[in-house]
């Protein structure tokens, strides 16, 4: 149901915009004639002992983001750090509560600062008429992770904050209990590993929220990309004959569900599910009387937030090696764009500010998310992903946007969905 | 032509304000309202819901005609009649419960001390809402707490106790028994309430003749209350068909517990398979319709007097 107001609520987003696109479309003949932008792979930074590329370039740039909580703390002492780089040029940040759809309005008007995360009402093909070229596509896509999500036409117009993992929560000091030095990489090392949980420490192994519901939809988040590689598998599932069927390597949808089912026939799961607590599980979790939980990089913190032990509170990715090789499915948050109709300098500041921001910047430690830069370690929520390669799902091509969800409904499969009605404890 | 105009025109005015005209505005004027509300209401909805079940039909989506197939897969499906066996349950439940509420009426019939309180503290259930209800007990029957916590005071053992709401072998009786904690009282006041009105003069009459309280309730209060104790049953029968906020709320229907109201909920919004679900109402329907009249054929046989 969450799905699809989601999806109701991006189809009526998508509906306002088109005839906003016509009022885009006026204002863009307006629009100063295209400057010649460099690309952003091209540009070199100032670091404290070395001066880059622009360091005389004199410009005031206004910044819009979405995080109120944070945009007079935390963002601002990002901006005083890099004009102490480059003293010429002035970075302003402005919080805006309604961020949707004020930006679906702001954006028309082509006068509304200089570097905003891209709403996501703003489809792939508008892009170029609202945001300036950041490089190439083959090019930023071997340095930036999430490209693909605001790219057109082999050019990349935004790029993503960061973005958030799937993989399992864990408290290090009773896995470490247990006697496991090696995380496991395959469905039936995990339940081993549980097993060998259940046998030495008195925490549950693995806890399920089966009650809560919605806890149990990461296990289906994890069908995908992780457990087949392929970032294209979910357009495809709707036209395959049979996509849960076992695979031999275990891989596929199949390994992920079996893994969850060997885990309740096997007990390796809390005693009662019909009567489990989520709230109190995520405390249980820091404490160490819940081993693990299968969940998104995101529930990590919340885990931490809730007890004395946060430095325990792990994540780990999802048990399944595809060809001697890992994948977690990784999506971007918000991405960065710059606008198109601002001046020349106001660009290039904005396009300096933007790469300090995602290279230099200490936002996704501070965040725990997954940094835009491919080569820049993993936040310490993900250390456990060394050498795991982060994916995220291929948009479905044209035609066929609905037809995972549309198959989904029709077969009653119910992936990423609340409803559960046939599952027994065994 | 003006003038037969005119002519109609007075007839209508005559017949109008003449007594029974004013009769008839005064019944159509009053029963506007109501039957309007009805109609938009009640009738309309069934009548488009009818629709539905011959549709293939999604949320804001127009429909495409599929004939009789929603009610082909309705029996063909396994699960939708499978669920109504649940309902056995709580049928069974509702004779536990009209014979616990006919066993208290009775009892508050006599005079008793703290009466009043009693009355109260068991009518009370029925006040709070389903979905508290749910939410009460699926606390209580949580592992470790309340029914567990007590049952082991009074001497059990833990592992002895079973899963209350997982053990597929009791947990439909444990969800049938929070129906019949909620409703109980309501049943009892209406007994109470039947029972009021039997002359006082009649037990007196009865204990002279040396009549004992079984004795009474056999002969002077059941018979006065029988049709109250019948129009219960029904309503209670075609309830345990139509059970739905136990499970709903506290196993969402998992683990066997799946009510055929809760199967339906499932297709209709998880699924958006709603003219399926429209047919299994329509099919709920027959099935509630026949359930009543094979019950007052049955009551009228048992109890018919000879007369």
């Amino acid at each position: 149901m969450k799905l699809n107001k989601k999806i109701m609520s991006l189809g009526l987003a998508a509906a306002m915009t088109v005839p906003m696109a016509g009022c885009g479309g006026g204002s863009k003949q307006e629009a100063a004639a295209p400057v010649d932008l460099p690309t952003i792979d091209s540009i070199t930074l100032s670091t404290a002992d070395t001066p880059g590329d622009y360091t005389d370039l004199t410009a005031s740039i206004k910044v819009l983001t979405n995080r109120t909580d944070i945009v007079d703390t935390v963002y601002k002492g990002y901006a005083e750090q890099f004009m102490e780089l480059y003293p010429n040029i002035t970075v302003e940040y402005e919080g805006i509560t309604d961020y949707e759809e004020s930006l679906k309005l702001r954006l028309t008007t082509g006068d509304w600062g200089d570097l905003c995360f891209i709403p996501t009402s703003v489809n792939k093909s508008e892009l170029s008429q609202y945001f300036a070229p950041l490089g190439a596509f083959d090019t930023l896509d071997g340095i930036y992770n999430f490209c693909v999500e605001k790219s057109f036409d082999g050019t990349v117009y935004g790029i993503a904050n960061g973005g958030t993992a799937g993989g399992v929560v864990y408290n290090k000091k009773i896995w470490d209990q247990a006697g496991i030095t090696e995380l496991p990489s395959t469905p039936d090392e995990f339940l081993d590993a549980l097993q060998t949980i259940k046998d030495n420490t008195d925490a549950v192994p693995l806890y399920t929220n089966f009650s809560a519901g919605w806890p149990m939809g990461a296990w289906d988040a994890y069908t995908d990309i992780v457990c087949t590689g392929d970032p294209d598998f979910k357009n495809k599932m709707p036209h395959m004959k049979d996509p849960f069927a076992k695979r031999d390597d275990m891989t596929g949808p199949y390994a992920v569900y079996y893994t969850m089912y060997e885990a309740v026939a096997r007990g390796l799961i809390e005693e009662d599910p019909a009567s489990t607590d989520w709230e109190s599980s995520k405390g249980a979790v820091n404490k160490g009387e819940i081993a693990s939980m299968v969940l998104g990089s995101w529930a990590v913190q919340q885990c931490r937030d809730q007890g004395e032990t946060p430095e325990d509170v792990k994540y780990m990715p999802f048990p399944i090696t595809v060809d001697g090789k890992r994948y977690a499915s990784a999506g971007g948050n918000y991405g960065f764009g710059i606008n198109n109709k601002a001046t020349e300098e106001n660009q290039i500041a904005a396009m300096l500010y933007l790469k300090w921001v995602l290279e230099a910047s200490p936002m996704y430690t501070d965040e725990g998310s997954i940094p835009a830069l491919k080569s820049a370690p993993l936040p310490d929520v993900l250390a456990d992903f060394e050498g795991v390669e982060l994916l995220s799902n291929i948009p479905a091509p044209e035609g066929e946007e609905d037809l995972f969800d549309q198959v989904n409904l029709e077969s009653e499969v119910g992936i990423n969905n609340d409803d559960y009605p046939d599952c027994e404890i065994l | 032509m003006s003038s037969t105009t005119a002519g109609t025109q007075k007839s209508f005015w005559e017949k109008m304000t003449s007594r029974e005209g004013q009769r008839k505005l005064i019944i159509v004027t009053f029963m506007f309202v109501p039957l309007l509300l009805l109609l938009v209401f009640t009738y309309i909805p069934f009548l488009e819901m009818v629709k539905f079940s011959f549709q293939n039909v999604k949320y804001g989506q127009p429909g495409t005609w599929v004939g009789l197939k929603n009610y082909i897969d309705v029996f063909q499906r396994g699960e939708c009649f499978k669920s109504l066996f649940v309902s056995v349950y709580y049928m069974g439940g509702v004779m536990v419960q009209l014979a616990l509420a006919l066993f208290f009426a009775t009892m508050f019939v006599f005079k008793i001390k703290g009466a009043g309180f009693f009355k109260g503290a068991m009518f009370f259930p029925y006040l709070i809402c389903g979905i508290a209800v749910g939410f009460i007990f699926k606390f209580f029957y949580a592992r470790g707490y309340v029914l567990d916590s007590l049952l082991q005071m009074l001497g059990m053992d833990i592992e002895n106790i079973p899963m209350w709401l997982q053990d597929q072998s009791i947990n439909n009786i444990s969800l049938a028994a929070t129906s019949v904690w909620r409703y109980m009282g309501q049943n009892m006041i209406l007994f109470l309430g039947a029972m009021m009105s039997v002359d006082t003069d009649l037990y007196e009459a009865a204990s002279l003749d040396g009549a004992n309280k079984w004795h009474q309730f056999k002969y002077i209060i059941l018979p006065s209350i029988k049709s109250i104790v019948v129009l219960n049953l029904i309503l209670s029968i075609s309830g345990s068909l139509s059970a739905f906020e136990p499970p709903y709320v506290i196993t969402n229907g998992t683990m066997g517990t799946g009510t055929y109201f809760v199967i339906m909920n499932r297709l209709a919004h998880e699924n958006q398979k709603v003219g399926l679900a429209c047919a299994m109402a329509i099919v709920l329907l027959g099935i509630i319709i026949l359930c009543t009249v094979a019950q007052n054929l049955f009551f009228k046989y048992v109890f018919d007097d000879g007369s």
